[in-house]
């Protein structure tokens, strides 16, 4: 029953889903580390509003779901930058927007539950050559970004007040940071879905903070982690006769809720457990 | 000689209710400057002024010669900053060096990685702390004082003419307090400018060149010496102060507010 694990759409599914946790676990790094999570969750309702949008007008809608985040993306990161407004209250109401601007052009497409289905829950097993292919180019963009600028992320990462007092363009970095987010949303929503976008972006990188006290380790973890995901998520939903994009969110989460236990980073009783007390100590440096 | 810093007038407000009145002063060479007041008398807003970072609503301000409100960013290539250690989160992944070599950041072209050059500049400056033998370790690991010293350390991996420096001694143990004076004092005597930001006036009394006593407006500027009395420190701390002398050391009691 396995070898159906290598038939071409398969394969397909796990080469998009794989590029999707990559550059997820290296965003999400940074995007969990700013406290910038519920802005991933805003960003990724508005590129599915995009995608719908674009989808019922007779456009790509990758393309729309593009448009829209980046929009979404910018709108967020100035009211961020410029203060005054409380960040909950803008995340809440572009959030609304957002599903409301969904939920509308929903009412505009005829294939009405099939495509809302896709982009809410996505369709990893239905990735055409020429997703990919988009994927793939957005997916290189946010590696080339993170790479170009990652000293600069770091710093304000870490510290944007002082960042900002020794001369360095915070604001640029900020509204970039903020844009590559956007861009692996939409990479996200069509492998997992709007729903589980948060997941990938936030359950990997936070589990992999729990064991890291530096920055690449935390990224490389929060690689391994989502990839562990994807394989160990296909394979269960193969075998159980399962939707796969769900199946992914659940291991991820469920990584997450295994690395709290764990964590070299807490002191949770449960590490009196002998067998567990070996993994930490195994995983500790 | 050209002064340091030199500010005439200076008004600072938040949403129309100033924090900072008619500030004027100026400092030279050697310019250990210690500003000191209580909570609220506008000492970070005075810090984040002098960067550009707030822009006045009237007054001059000249920075190493430069006019800050036509070329904030000149000035702030040229500053090392210590923020107040509560900004910042221990628990971020960063080791010892990462932070250190952020002072770098600026040093080093866009999409390069940190040259010789940078990490020699970083281990230098994090030797001047003594923290070198934690060069790899994580930021998390250290205690609050030597978190201090190698935020400081990021300052001077910049090789800045300028440093600021946001109440580095408040809860940091003897030895780095000892340390962190002794650095900031070789820097100041080596043609650095030093303006540092504290509540607690007693550790600095003998080291600093000048003393600003900050409560909004100027209380007290000039040299330690001149503005150490009952009267003017009083003022800057809105409450009543006495300062005690045993030998050749003074100690103001009752100004430090956390005390
Ligand atoms: N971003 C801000 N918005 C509005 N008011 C502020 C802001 N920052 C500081 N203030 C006010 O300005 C005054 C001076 O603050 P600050 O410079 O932080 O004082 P200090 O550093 O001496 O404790 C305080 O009354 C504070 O409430
Ligand atoms: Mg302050």
């Amino acid at each position: 029953m396995l070898e159906i694990m290598f038939a071409p759409f398969i394969v397909k599914a796990v080469i998009a889903a794989l590029l999707a946790a990559i550059v997820s676990a290296v965003i999400g790094s940074f995007t969990v580390l700013r406290g910038l999570s519920t802005m991933g969750a805003s960003i990724a309702h508005a590129s599915l509003a995009g995608a719908l949008l674009a989808f019922a007008m007779k456009y790509e809608p990758l393309l729309g779901a593009l448009a829209l985040s980046m929009l979404f993306a910018l709108i967020t990161a100035y009211s961020s930058e410029h203060g005054g407004v409380r960040m909950d209250i803008v995340l809440g109401v572009s959030f609304g927007f957002s599903s409301a601007l969904a939920a509308l052009s929903l009412s505009l497409t005829r294939e009405y539950t099939t495509t809302a289905y896709t982009y809410l829950i996505g369709e990893v097993l239905g990735v055409t050559d020429s997703d990919i292919i988009l994927l793939s180019s957005y997916s290189l963009a946010v590696i080339i970004g993170v790479v170009l600028f990652y000293k600069e992320f770091k710093f304000i990462t870490f510290d944007m007040e002082a960042a900002q007092a020794m001369g360095l363009n915070t604001s640029f970095y900020n509204y970039l940071m903020i844009m590559l987010i956007a861009l692996t949303c939409v990479v996200e929503l069509k492998i997992v879905g709007s729903i589980l976008a948060v997941v990938f972006i936030v359950a990997p990188a936070a589990s992999a903070y729990e064991f890291s006290h530096d920055m690449e380790r935390m990224i490389g973890l929060s690689m391994l982690f989502a990839v562990a995901s994807v394989l160990l998520g296909m394979l269960l939903s193969i075998v159980f006769n399962l939707p796969s994009s769900p199946t992914m969110g659940l291991v991820a989460s469920a990584i997450y809720m295994v690395s709290i236990v764990l964590s070299t980073k807490r002191r949770i009783c449960a590490c009196r457990i002998p067998v567990i007390r070996t993994i930490r100590e195994k995983t500790m440096r | 000689m050209r002064p340091v810093i030199l500010l005439e007038n200076v008004t600072v407000a938040y949403n129309g209710e100033p924090a900072l009145m008619k500030i004027s002063f100026k400092v030279e060479e050697p310019s250990f400057l210690v500003v000191a007041g209580p909570n609220g008398a506008g000492k970070t807003t005075l810090l984040k002024t002098l960067l550009g970072l707030l822009k006045p609503i009237e007054g001059k301000i000249v920075v190493l010669g430069i006019n800050v409100l036509k070329n904030p960013l000149r000035v702030r290539k040229l500053v090392g900053y210590v923020p107040q250690r509560e900004r910042i989160d221990p628990s971020m992944p960063m080791l010892v060096k990462d932070v250190v070599l952020m002072g770098r950041t600026t040093k080093t072209g866009l999409g390069r990685l940190f040259t010789k050059e940078d990490i020699e500049a970083a281990k230098k400056a994090l030797e001047l702390v003594g923290l070198e033998e934690h060069w790899d370790e994580a930021f998390s690991h250290l205690s609050g004082g030597q978190q201090q010293r190698v935020l400081i350390a990021r300052a001077l991996a910049s090789n800045p003419k300028l440093l600021l420096l946001d109440e580095p001694l408040s809860g940091v143990d003897a030895l780095s307090q000892n340390v962190i004076l002794g650095v900031l004092r070789e820097m100041a005597d080596r043609g650095t400018g030093v303006v540092m930001v504290t509540h607690d006036l007693n550790p600095i009394l003998e080291l600093a060149d000048y003393i600003l006593l900050l409560n909004k407006r100027v209380v007290g500027f000039g040299r330690p010496n001149k503005i150490l009395s009952r009267e003017v420190l009083s003022e800057a701390y809105n409450r009543s102060v006495d300062i005690v002398r045993v030998g050749e050391t003074c100690f103001v009691l009752g100004g430090d507010s956390h005390a």
